[in-house]
């Protein structure tokens, strides 16, 4: 099995989700510009207005699966609430090339994966690899998207964007 | 494995395969670019630093190819910490040998790109805004990054997905009382729900000559509302003749789009078909025609944001305000994008205009877009050239911003009411 396989137990969310606007509420963002995150705030936000059992009971390693033009409009608090609250990554039918750059920076892996929303329900457990691009769902059949490049699994890898770069600095690579 | 039939590319394509050193890319490839400028705001400077240190960066690879502007706040208010954020990057970018820092009040980013002759025909620029896709009127690609803005300053490139592309044939001529401002609006009521997700809109077609660089780049800058990647247009002559006056010897190369390209959707916009339109919170996509909202009463209006700040903008509410005072109730600010912009409402006497019609004119800068300036109380409605209308962007959560045009918003201020600017023209003297 590969080390970049993740497995998680699903929550399942809609089409045309905000990200500032509803993922998390817009004073976080309005707030929190150039401040080192709250985390605690963030946490007790993330898809609340969307499902308000979400903050208490997510668990470390769940995954977030999401439909249609998930988390437009987004700033960094959006990625970084969903990353503090333990998911391990998101796979979504479509969403904005700044979601997936600003998640990946945080380590957050983000796929876009079309036709993931109609074959997983809320509470499945599936399986994800970002180096693959590779899927396996509940009953076991497999769906593919697109793999991660060796840039993207390296900053996620290594936990996030400023991570990598500290050991690419260290290393005298860059 | 035969090789795939070779199409042609699009200006976006072409663009990135230049600066990625290839002769063609694919959309939905990983590619890795060389920019010709990294250009970065204030806001997130402290985060940026602060992981600079952790990263132990002691510079930018190629500080000649930064571009820092303070945009977001023109000044820091008693007890702000952004007045340590001035400090901060007044201080680093001397120390890095930045040489084009513009600190406050310079304007903003976008308008700095392309008046200083920065972003030219087939320029690639990291930046770290969508809206900074305004640089495609002159023909150059933004590619918004995020905190990621820190690789290209400090690796001289970066990462990015090739956008698939979509076309925009712009058609006809704008009617009475529409202006460029209103054509966007319409462009997301339609086509704001993600169809645009990972794309660039490469806008053309004949109705451009007609419209105005100012036209171009409000249209450019808010684009970014579809969720696409970025935007360009194509450059004809009145976009290179601006080039010309501001490249001050720089080179560029124009790029045009291949006869048989591939795009993802292609889409006519028929101008002529363009009304003065509203849109209505919390969406992008709430656009409806003004005579839908009129009679609403206002109690803000404001000219200003990357969508709504330049000469053009300034010109079209003076038609309004020149001779008329705004209601009693109503609070108006007017943001000028950048000094040039303001020196040259000076010299139209644009801001005498504007005082007597009893405008804020205030200092070049991003300010009421954002919420840093005009903060709006409970339940207070503003009709505003802004870029955003949802919950609380602007002051209280029960507030409301209303999105329109600047002849919208200056006639709105007259009436104290969001009113159709179409009744208010008639008989004045369009600048």
């Amino acid at each position: 099995m590969s080390t970049s396989n993740l497995r998680g137990r699903v929550w399942k969310f809609g089409d045309q989700v905000s990200g500032d606007d509803g993922i998390i509420d817009f004073s976080a963002v309005r707030d929190g510009f150039g401040k080192p995150f709250d985390e605690a705030l963030l946490k007790s936000m993330c898809f609340r207005r969307l499902n308000p059992r979400f903050p208490a009971e997510v668990q470390p390693g769940d995954i977030v699966v999401g439909g249609v033009n998930f988390a437009h409009h987004n700033h960094i608090e959006v990625s970084a609430a969903i990353k503090l609250s333990g998911i391990s990554v998101v796979v979504v039918e479509s969403c904005e090339s700044g979601f997936i750059r600003r998640a990946l920076s945080q380590g957050l892996p983000v796929l876009t994966v079309p036709g993931i929303a109609t074959r997983v329900a809320d509470g499945d457990v599936i399986e994800v690899n970002p180096a693959t691009g590779h899927i396996r769902l509940a009953d076991g059949s497999l769906i593919e998207g697109q793999p991660f490049s060796g840039r993207m699994l390296a900053i996620w890898q290594a936990g996030g964007l400023v991570e990598a770069l500290r050991r690419e600095f260290a290393a005298g690579a860059a | 494995m035969e090789p795939t039939a070779r199409t042609g590319q699009t200006i976006a394509q072409k663009i990135i395969a230049r600066h990625a050193g290839r002769d063609r890319v694919e959309p939905g490839e990983h590619v890795t670019c060389t920019p010709d400028h990294v250009v970065t705001q204030e806001l997130y400077w402290p985060t940026h630093k602060r992981n600079l240190d952790k990263i132990g960066a002691k510079g930018f690879k190629r500080p000649d190819k930064a571009i820092i502007v303070i945009d977001h706040t023109p000044s820091a208010a008693m007890g702000s910490a952004h007045a340590a954020t001035h400090r901060l990057l007044k201080d680093l970018t001397t120390e890095f040998g930045v040489e084009n820092f513009f600190g406050p009040n310079t304007g903003l980013r976008h308008l700095v790109l392309i008046e200083r002759g920065f972003a030219r025909p087939g320029s690639l620029i990291f930046s770290d805004e969508g809206n900074i896709a305004s640089i495609g009127a002159v023909g150059a690609l933004n590619v918004p990054t995020s905190a990621d803005i820190l690789v290209p300053l400090l690796r001289d490139e970066n990462w990015m997905t090739v956008p698939k592309t979509v076309r925009v044939d712009l058609v006809g001529r704008l009617p009475f009382g529409a202006s460029a401002r209103d054509v966007v609006q319409t462009l997301l009521r339609d086509w704001g729900h993600g169809e645009f997700l990972q794309c660039c809109i490469e806008y053309g077609g004949p109705a451009l000559q007609h419209l105005s660089m100012d036209d171009r780049q409000t249209i450019l800058a808010s684009t970014f509302h579809s969720m696409s990647d970025t935007a360009i247009m194509e450059v004809d002559q009145v976009a290179l003749e601006y080039v010309q006056e501001r490249a001050a010897g720089r080179p560029y190369e124009p790029v045009v789009p291949d006869a048989d390209a591939v795009y993802d959707r292609r889409i006519t916009l028929d101008l002529s078909t363009i009304t003065p339109m509203v849109t209505v919170p919390p969406e992008q996509t709430g656009a409806t025609p003004v005579e839908q909202v009129a009679g609403l009463k206002v109690h803000q209006a404001t000219v200003g944001s990357c969508a709504g700040n330049r000469v053009q903008d300034l010109r079209d509410a003076a038609t309004l305000l020149r001779g008329r005072r705004i209601a009693r109730h109503v609070t108006m600010y007017i943001s000028p994008g950048s000094q040039n912009v303001y020196a040259q409402a000076a010299r139209e006497g644009l801001l005498e205009v504007f005082a007597q019609a009893g405008a804020t004119v205030l200092s070049p800068g991003c300010n009421t877009c954002w919420g840093y300036l005009g903060v709006l109380n409970d339940n207070e409605v503003s009709i505003t050239t802004h870029q955003f209308n949802y919950q609380g962007r602007n002051g209280s959560e029960s507030s409301k911003v209303y999105l329109a045009s600047p002849l919208t918003v200056a006639a709105s201020a007259i009436a104290g009411v969001i009113t159709d600017p179409r009744t208010l023209l008639q008989g004045a003297q369009h600048v």
